[in-house]
């Protein structure tokens, strides 16, 4: 291969055309061929030849990074394989497993985190784009702007660029986010009670979820102890391990765009008649909104929760660029792919790694399942 | 009263919704206000919404920068190579799943969409043994080859719903007219299904313009950094001073990219993601 990094992609990627040509090929005259052998009409043979050579990008894509992957992934799971050793990988059984469920301190972590996002984080999340739904689906000029407004930090959100204006924003001490609540403090103090009420809360309950984490509450004594935040007080965001995750459910909440048009199309599918009918009969737009509206909505709110919370398991970009840099606050905010990450390549265990993406993917895996299990529980599908 | 109330409520209405705007936009508005600041101004204990002397000099000085240059260089030039591999390949399963009746689809199809459920994290460590083992860790390859093997079910799927509504007769008849099945998908299927192009395209373009897990696991030196990668590396926690301007300046051009094509693709966008969020 040559030593120029373009050059040598640009030959690879020649190359992998070639192939693709050539198995999509050799893929459809196999089928034809088998087609011929079962005795379908020279017609039938020719369309067989044409479906598989199209889609055969994607099957052997599917064999080749997808489902061999996993194979050999499954099979490392069960060993103490690194890339790095020299020595052969040893048969560990079920050890990484048991070492990833009930040992590792990384992992317990990264699954509170995850809860404390679903719990504290999502309802926010879901929150603020049902409330940005409602007001877009007033149909009113402009709607278009506002839309393109709130859905531009979904294409925005994760980029490391942006993330490192956060981080700017975020400051403590200098931050234009904390600079903005002791100005208005100053000028209206009421906001600063209101302000330091909220520090309170969020401290507690952060304070709680890490001594799930640890099993010490010495953080939640000492939050309780301390009572409630002197007037100076303000959120430290990404400078304590009280904070990390809130500084993340912010930027969660910022994104809420693509939640927002999927609300906005539950909000359009609702019959007029029904709100037309209500009005008639003296029902309030408040009392609209919850007796019929929200029913209504409860589909795509499942939706979203469900996509949220797989979402949440899979941060990583936030992680990266807000905390890498500050080991002692990084347990306090670390995803379950970023633990994922920082296991597998730091010391190269993949046998290791490829059990905790196993298990991600069965958390995953169940998360789908239960939530599809229990919509049919209070999910209303009436109507439609 | 009641005659004014209508009046109001509108008002209202408009207030809450630019409150809104103002605060999604803050982030984009403080990074070009900051990309125009002195260090000092970044750093400075009361607000500064924007400069008292707008400066260029962190722009002037990107531009001089070979490290910035080249990683721009190297995103634009495996964002493109990545793109158009993908979309090809998608269009052409797209076509075997909508246009196509061969034995055996439903069943890939479905098999197809269930890889949705599997998040492409969990494959990373094989991958990386894999792409270990073929001597492509340092290069470009991991980052662009998978895609041509019709990346991305998702977006299969959004292709695969649009040229499903195309009627039938059309492709027959070409058919009948002495057609094989890659003109008829080259030159009729594919120019009308331009907008869903259009939509998949965008998102494998903010998908692979924002990727920073796989670049960091398999570009390891400077010279092949793409933009998150070298940008991430602007902020250090060794240096003293953070170059604010700097980073913000490298920011906003990071971003510029992302923002045109989303002005130009926001109709298909915004239309699009309802459809595949909510079948998908």
């Amino acid at each position: 291969m040559p030593q120029n990094p373009y050059l040598n992609v640009l030959i690879t990627a020649a190359l992998t055309i070639a192939f693709i040509i050539v198995t999509s090929y050799g893929l459809g005259f196999l089928a034809r061929f088998i087609a011929r052998m079962r005795g379908a009409s020279p017609k039938a043979q020719e369309v067989t030849f044409a479906g598989y050579f199209f889609a055969s990008p994607w099957i052997v894509g599917f064999l080749i990074f997808v489902l061999v992957p996993l194979g050999f992934s499954l099979y490392w799971s069960f060993t103490d394989y690194r890339v790095t050793s020299p020595d052969p990988a040893q048969w560990l059984g079920l050890d990484n497993y048991k070492t990833i469920l009930f040992e590792d301190e990384g992992f317990r972590a990264s699954i509170i985190n995850t809860l404390y996002l679903t719990v504290i984080g999502l309802p926010l999340q879901l929150g603020v784009a049902l409330f940005l739904a409602v007001l877009l689906n007033q149909k009113m000029r402009g709607e278009r702007i506002f839309r393109m407004a709130f859905y531009l930090p979904v294409i925005l959100g994760f980029n490391t660029a942006v993330l490192l204006c956060w981080r700017l924003m975020l400051n403590t001490g200098t931050g234009i986010i904390n600079q903005i609540i002791r100005a208005m403090t100053e000028a209206f103090p009421p906001f600063g009670l209101l302000s330091r009420g909220v520090i309170y809360v969020q401290e507690v309950v952060a304070a709680f979820f890490l001594g799930l984490n640890t099993g010490k509450y010495n953080l939640l004594l000492k939050v309780l102890e301390a009572g409630f935040p002197a007037e100076n007080r303000v959120p430290l965001w990404i400078q304590s391990p009280l904070w990390t995750k809130m500084s993340v459910v912010l930027l969660m909440v910022w994104g809420c765009g693509a939640m927002m048009l999927i609300f906005l199309a539950g909000l359009n599918n609702i019959p007029k008649e029904l709100h037309e009918a209500a009005e008639v009969d003296g029902a309030t737009g408040w009392q609209r909104f919850w007796k019929i509206s929200f029913p209504l909505l409860t589909p795509y709110i499942f939706y979203n929760l469900v996509v949220g919370m797989i979402s949440a398991l899979q941060i990583f970009e936030p992680v990266f660029v807000l905390y890498r840099d500050n080991q002692p606050i990084l347990s306090s905010t670390i995803s379950m792919v970023y633990y994922l990450w920082q296991k597998s390549f730091s010391h190269f265990e993949i046998g290791y790694g490829s059990a905790i993406s196993w298990v991600i993917l069965v958390i995953i895996m169940i998360v789908t399942v239960i939530q599809f299990r229990l919509q049919d529980r209070w999910v209303t599908y009436d109507v439609y | 009263m009641k005659k004014y109330l209508p009046i109001i409520k509108s008002i209202l209405l408009y207030a809450l919704l630019t409150g809104a705007t103002v605060l999604m936009s803050f982030p984009l508005f403080w990074m070009i206000s900051s990309s125009l600041k002195t260090i000092e101004e970044t750093n400075s204990p009361g607000i500064v919404w924007v400069p008292q002397n707008p400066t260029f000099e962190a722009y002037f000085a990107i531009f001089q920068n070979q490290d910035f240059l080249r990683s721009y260089f190297n995103s634009v030039f495996y964002v493109t190579l990545a793109l158009v591999g993908t979309l090809i390949s998608i269009a052409a399963v797209s076509y075997a799943f909508s246009r196509l009746e061969w034995p055996g689809r439903n069943v890939v199809f479905f098999l197809m969409l269930s890889t949705m459920m599997i998040p492409p994290q969990a494959l990373i460590v094989p991958q990386y043994v894999f792409f270990n083992k073929l001597d492509w860790i340092g290069t470009f390859n991991p980052l662009i080859i998978p895609g041509y093997f019709a990346g991305g079910a998702a977006m299969i799927f959004l292709l695969r719903q649009a040229m499903a509504q195309i009627p039938k007769e059309l492709d027959e008849s070409a058919f009948v007219d002495g057609a094989n099945h890659i003109q008829i998908w080259w030159e009729i299927i594919l120019p009308l299904v331009k907008a869903p192009m259009a939509t998949v395209a965008t998102f494998l373009f903010v998908g692979l313009w924002n990727s920073l897990l796989t670049p960091l696991m398999y570009l390891q030196t400077i010279d092949l950094y793409t933009l998150p990668v070298y940008v991430s590396t602007l902020y250090n926690i060794n240096q003293t001073v953070q170059p604010w301007p700097t980073i913000m300046t490298a920011a906003v051009l990071t971003t510029v990219p992302l923002i045109v094509v989303f002005f130009f693709a926001q109709r298909f966008i915004l239309e699009s993601v309802v459809v595949s969020g909510l079948k998908g």
